[in-house]
């Protein structure tokens, strides 16, 4: 078991709110964000962009695009057949069907969007005067924007070559599902219509690029991407460099939360036209660019049906899915990141291993879905939470107790569809839930309320979540891909430490928590210790953060190569203190003999001797210095915890009010409180925002509506109420540290809780949420419904 | 998103704002910017000229000769912070705090909301509700429209395009209760629906003259005048009221109807926020 | 016709954080780049362009202003100040030590909008309540934080900016 060749030593570090290195830059407006960078000569693109959602190109006119003084270049799909095609074939799934996709396209467009041709010009304003002036010829053809009607025979064809749009259609099941199905006593159905959300970052995506011809060629890329080093191998592949020739350069990022999981045509575009230019080109999308040509997420229609007993038993659940992919398989993402893990998590903190799903991914005319914080997990544990409340109400059970009943313990547990968990505090935070919302108390309130024509609800949403994606994670969850990730960690001549690593941080604070289990680890000064990531020159292969990864791979490559480190650091210093390795220490900044505080040496002596110390140095310094780079890829480890909210609906004007959140997160060992409190407050945040605000909305004609702020509505301090958050640490049985990964629970949790919680407050007019976000206007279409249908 | 290239002149005075208008046909006025600019930086406005009458004194500020009136040029955030004008109308200063945010309110003028007339912002339905005057300079000089006559359908007012609204005065009396009422997504948002309760009343505290207002719902801030004839003679707390004012308000209306807010939606809102801004009317006299 | 007139690059003055300026844009350069790209201070950041994420707060003769939503042309002879003008002498202002402390950033891209805002509002509202930073601060938006970081550091913030003034 991997915790047990690795262990920690006593933490000055981690465990505690250290002060966030980056902050400073960050707060004086010294951080250097891709749209902050400026290279001598630079040059600016834009985007000639479809306003069809499905057309053949039948002519691209650059003409006068071109005589636009400061225009310097056109290019359309002609231009750039020589690249290769970007196909999202790294996912070895046989369901699959990968369909290629030219960076600029030109046969036909799929959504409203989609990039043509591009203008490089001397300004920005320039470059988009040039864009206006590109005049294209258009033969519509006709839309699919309703997933079902996709998997029709008779709809629409995205790629005709594949004769279907249904990128993947996956059953599974486990135990025997049917049998206990025919045996319960009920069987409750539940239909949930899940909107479209985005990650939408605030910083806004880009590319600069620079090429340099001379002496075999190198490009320097600087995206703002969480995933460096597999964005090189595909810049790489599709331009036709070597990568040891392609270095990629994140800066600081604006935010991403998945976002940038994505490859885009404009990742590779912009590096073959500062190739094909021989000067930098900058490229910084808009906002609109954003929410309609990035990536989408979570669109699903979904049924769930639960086998019950009448004693409320849970006995088998089972789950059709289908998504809403969008126009392409992203890359490398496909449409399975949102599918298959709702569906391999349907048992989610149930003991019920009686389960069987069916996925279907049908390619629409919208923009691609791709990795978005919480995936398909968020929607899954949406329909699976409401269908459950749906159980409570028909049998009469208290929802609380329904789901304690049906709870796994604590233990590490073998979950139907074949994961491991490793150990939680499921049903502990469900009750810690309980107990902080005030359940008993609400209950009374709500009684009360109802008497003068108020209506408040209480929604709960317990959760488990993988975290730490890895290979085994991915494979046990439906995804098997194998990851490489490393970390580097180097003791300078003078004692201070540089650490290199293929992960990334874009707010998640890792330049300072991995400085944090680096100083623990080498028994330094923390402020001794430097993170650099997001650099594929001075970091080995990794492949980034995503998917609540960084704390666990990070930890787990940073304590194994600082502790090859550490080992070599106290034998050499045993033999200058003449004493056995066993009794020497490395802490505060010293070597020393433990219990014996005058028998020590400064760490950094002992780092001078192992440079320069010649042949009185151990063998394995001379051989191997004071560097080591070690990968990590961790068995699977999952975080736990619950949400509760509490809700007032306005039921004349639907206004729906969030009086209250509680969120228990068990994310395991703990590096830094005051940042993984921050991660959960941001992903309930999030969450907030699919329950009730976000939604990206296309028109049956495939228009986009939803392109601006004004329309797709983040949450405010006015829609976020002071959260009430608690932490629950249940180390990991099997991740060095004991740590587990946090990014995304908030997000998974939340929604479920709101729309448990709206559905609560109006249980006394017999109506079903059935769809997010949850809007004024929907409240009000089932409320006059429901008054149709009993006008008592 | 970059705007397209403009033409940017500084008259000095409403005479020169009218002859910048009339010597570019396509030119358009900017005062805070807070509508006009993010349409040009998305392009969807391409004027080939901006006026700028935010350097124009006479434009800007609150005067009080008989009656009040506010410049049209006068910041938002200025008519919010003015205490005279929210004791006199505070029916004003309730609209204004659900304008945008403070930066928006920091640059946006009261007349450049007016003007720009977006069918679900608070300022123009506030206007009708106070029946305020709109002082107009153009070519042929000076006139005056009466909000009534002001505010035709979308974005469209009975201003010409070479013309500029220069003040707008509120009437002798302000009324003795208000309410107002919207729901929006998000605080500051434009409203989804809206509801606007001015009246005076007797010596017995019955209505002697009343006007709802509707806005958010349709083209334009509407006028509900059957409802207002149905609050005249009556208390505004009598019992059932509210209510029958707030289904005569709400009949008959073109509701719009669109991919993000059906009518249907808009309709059931009005009904609830008439008969919560009459009933907020009602608290607004007692004490 | 006499009307002072732009077209095509022409010169602005101004202040920025105290320090006059003169240079060349034209009509439609909005303040932000002009900020951004023709005077190098890229602190502060363009998130929407259009008014309503408030990462491109500036202040604008003492008030907080989108700066995506103005024209350079329209702030000649004007002051500004940006998130480049908050700490003196390399030592951190009030508002931005509370964000630190409180950790009201993660990716900090939102964060020079909020610290301009946030200082404007306690200029207004020396004592707030929770309620009224919740209202007031609406009209910027973080996705990173949830907000929790951000309130508890203008509450903060508050505190710190008294035990200047009381010479503390």
């Amino acid at each position: 078991m991997a915790s047990e060749s690795f262990t920690m030593p006593a933490h000055r570090y981690v465990g505690r709110p250290v002060k966030r290195v980056e902050d400073p830059r960050l707060l004086t407006g010294k951080a250097r964000f891709v749209d902050d960078l400026t290279l001598p000569g630079m040059v600016h693109a834009s985007f000639v962009r479809s306003p069809h959602a499905h057309a053949r190109i039948v002519e691209i006119d650059t003409a006068d695009a071109l005589a636009l003084d400061g225009v310097l270049a056109v290019y359309t799909g002609e231009d750039l057949k020589h690249l290769r095609p970007m196909v999202s074939d790294g996912l070895p799934r046989e369901e699959l069907i990968a369909p290629p996709r030219m960076p600029l396209p030109s046969d036909k467009v799929r959504f409203v969007g989609e990039a043509v041709a591009v203008v490089v010009a001397t300004s920005p304003y320039l470059a988009e005067d040039g864009r206006d002036l590109v005049d294209v010829t258009w033969d519509p053809l006709p839309v699919v924007v309703d997933p079902r009607q996709a998997l029709q025979p008779d709809a629409p064809l995205l790629h005709e070559s594949f004769g279907t749009n249904n990128c993947a259609h996956i059953a599974d099941s486990a135990g025997d599902p049917e049998r206990a199905f025919a045996e319960a006593d009920h069987i409750v159905t539940k239909h949930f219509s899940h909107g479209r959300s985005t990650g939408a970052p605030i910083g806004l995506r880009g590319v600069v690029a620079e090429f340099e011809a001379q002496g075999g060629g190198q490009l320097t890329v600087y995206p703002s991407s969480q995933i460096p080093h597999s964005l090189r191998r595909e810049i790489a592949s599709t331009l036709g460099l070597p990568e040891g020739r392609v270095t990629v350069r994140v800066p600081d990022v604006g935010g991403a939360f998945g976002l940038t999981v994505t490859i885009f045509p404009e990742d590779v575009i912009i590096p073959e036209l500062a190739r094909l230019l021989g000067r930098p080109v900058k490229w910084i999308e808009d906002r609109w660019e954003n929410l309609a040509t990035s990536v989408h997420s979570k669109g699903m229609e979904s049924t769930m049906e639960i086998a019950v007993d009448a004693d409320g038993t849970f006995r088998a659940f089972r789950a059709h899915l289908i998504t809403d992919a969008g126009a392409y398989s992203s890359l490398y993402s496909t449409p399975l990141c949102d599918s298959i893990t709702a569906a391999t998590m349907l048992p989610s903190v149930y003991a019920v291993d009686d389960v069987a799903y069916t996925i279907d991914n049908p390619l629409t005319n919208k923009c691609h879905i791709g990795a978005i914080r919480g995936v398909g997990w968020e929607p899954g544990q949406l329909l699976r939470e409401t269908a459950i409340d749906e159980v409570a109400r028909t049998l009469g059970m208290d929802p609380v107790e329904l789901r304690i009943r049906n709870m796994i313990g604590p233990e590490p547990r073998r979950a139907a569809f074949g994961q491991t968990y490793d150990g939680g505090s499921y049903v502990e935070s469900l009750e810690r839930a309980r107990d902080e919302i005030g359940y008993d108390a609400f209950r009374e309130r709500q009684r009360t309320l109802r008497e003068e024509g108020r209506f408040v609800g209480i929604g709960f949403s317990p959760f488990v979540e993988p975290t730490g994606w890895a290979s085994k994670s991915g494979h046990a969850n439906g995804q098997p891909v194998n990851f490489f990730d490393s970390a580097s960690v180097t003791m300078e001549p003078d004692g201070s430490v540089t650490v290199t690593t293929g992960l990334h941080s874009h707010g998640q604070g890792h330049e300072t928590t991995f400085a944090q289990v680096a100083a623990d680890e080498l028994g330094v000064d923390f402020g001794m210790v430097r993170v650099h990531y997001g650099d594929t020159d001075s970091a080995v292969f990794g492949m980034g953060t995503h998917s609540s990864r960084g704390a666990v791979i990070g930890t787990g490559s940073i304590v194994a190569a600082a502790g090859e480190v550490r080992g070599r650091l106290i034998a050499l210093a045993a033999d200058m203190l003449e004493a056995s390795p066993d009794d020497v220490e490395l802490r505060d900044g010293q070597a020393m003999i433990k219990g014996v505080a005058s028998k020590a040496l400064p760490i950094a002596k002992v780092a001078e001797f192992a440079y320069f110390g010649g042949e009185a140095r151990t063998e394995a310094v001379t051989q191997r210095g004071l560097t080591a780079t070690r990968t990590y890829d961790p068995l699977e480890t999952y975080a736990n915890g619950a949400a509760a909210a509490i809700v007032e609906v306005d039921v004349e004007t639907g206004a729906i009010t969030l009086e209250r959140i509680v969120a228990v997160e068990d994310c395991g060992v703990v590096l830094n409180p005051m940042i993984v409190k921050g991660q959960v407050a941001g992903a309930v945040a999030m969450g907030i925002g699919i329950a009730l605000l976000e939604d990206l909305v296309y028109e049956d004609n495939g228009a986009f509506v939803s392109g601006s702020l004004l329309h797709y509505l983040y949450p405010t301090t006015a829609e976020v109420p002071m959260l009430d958050l608690h932490s629950i640490q249940t180390p990991s049985a099997v991740s060095v540290g004991g740590v587990k990964g946090v990014g995304e629970a908030g997000t998974i949790s939340t929604p479920a809780a709101i729309v448990n919680a709206i559905a609560d407050a109006l249980s006394p007019f017999g109506v079903s949420i059935d769809r997010a976000p949850v809007t004024p206007m929907y409240i009000r279409d089932v409320l006059r419904a429901a008054a149709e249908r009993d006008p008592a | 998103m970059k705007p397209a290239p403009f033409v940017y002149l500084v008259p000095e005075s409403p005479g020169e704002v009218v002859d910048a208008l009339r010597a570019y046909g396509d030119g358009k006025i900017l005062a805070g910017g807070q509508s006009l600019v993010p349409m040009m930086n998305m392009r969807l406005a391409r004027p080939e000229a901006l006026v700028d009458v935010t350097r124009i004194g006479e434009l800007a500020g609150i005067r009080r000769t008989g009656r009040t009136s506010i410049g049209a040029t006068t910041r938002q955030k200025d008519v919010l912070a003015d205490a005279g004008l929210g004791a006199e109308f505070p029916v004003i200063h309730a609209a204004l705090e659900n304008v945008g945010h403070t930066a928006n309110r920091a640059r946006g003028t009261f007349g450049g909301s007016v003007a720009h007339a977006d069918p679900a912002a608070e300022l123009p339905a506030v206007m009708l509700a106070l029946d305020a005057e709109m002082m107009i300079m153009g070519p042929d000089g000076e006139r005056t429209v009466a909000a009534d006559d002001f505010f035709i359908t979308y974005y469209t007012t009975d201003l010409d395009v070479d013309e500029l609204l220069t003040e707008v005065r509120l009437p002798q009396r302000p009324p003795a209760a208000w309410g107002f009422q919207e729901v929006t997504r998000r605080h500051g948002d434009f409203a989804l629906a809206g509801a606007v309760v001015t009246a005076h009343t007797d010596e017995t505290r019955a209505v002697d003259s009343a006007r709802v207002v509707l806005f958010g719902v349709t083209d334009r801030p509407v006028r509900a005048e059957r409802a207002e004839e149905a609050l005249v003679g009556h208390r505004l707390d009598e019992a059932g009221l509210a209510r029958a004012v707030a289904e005569l308000a709400t009949e008959g209306l073109d509701y719009t109807d669109d991919v993000h807010v059906p009518g249907r939606y808009r309709r059931d809102a009005s009904v609830a926020l008439v008969q919560r801004a009459v009933r907020d009317a009602a608290k607004s006299v007692e004490g | 016709m006499a009307i002072e007139k732009r077209e095509g690059p022409t010169v602005v003055h101004l202040q920025v954080n105290g320090e006059a300026h003169t240079a060349v844009a034209e009509p439609r350069l909005l303040l932000s780049d002009f900020l951004r790209q023709t005077l190098g201070l890229t602190g502060t950041h363009v998130g929407c362009e259009q008014g309503v994420c408030g990462a491109c707060t500036v202040m604008v003769d003492g008030s907080p202003v989108r700066s995506c939503l103005t024209f350079a042309v329209q702030v000649a002879g004007s002051s500004v100040e940006t998130v480049e003008g908050l700490a003196v002498d390399g030592k951190l202002a009030p508002i931005q030590e509370a964000f630190r402390t409180e950790h009201g950033l993660q990716c900090g891209f939102c964060t020079p909008g909020f610290l301009i805002s946030a200082n404007a509002f306690l200029d207004e509202h020396p004592e707030p309540s929770v309620e009224e930073i919740r209202e007031h601060m609406s009209g910027n938006v973080c996705r990173c934080t949830g907000y929790q970081g951000i309130v508890a550091a203008v509450r903060k913030a508050a505190e710190l900016r008294r035990e200047v003034t009381d010479g503390v």
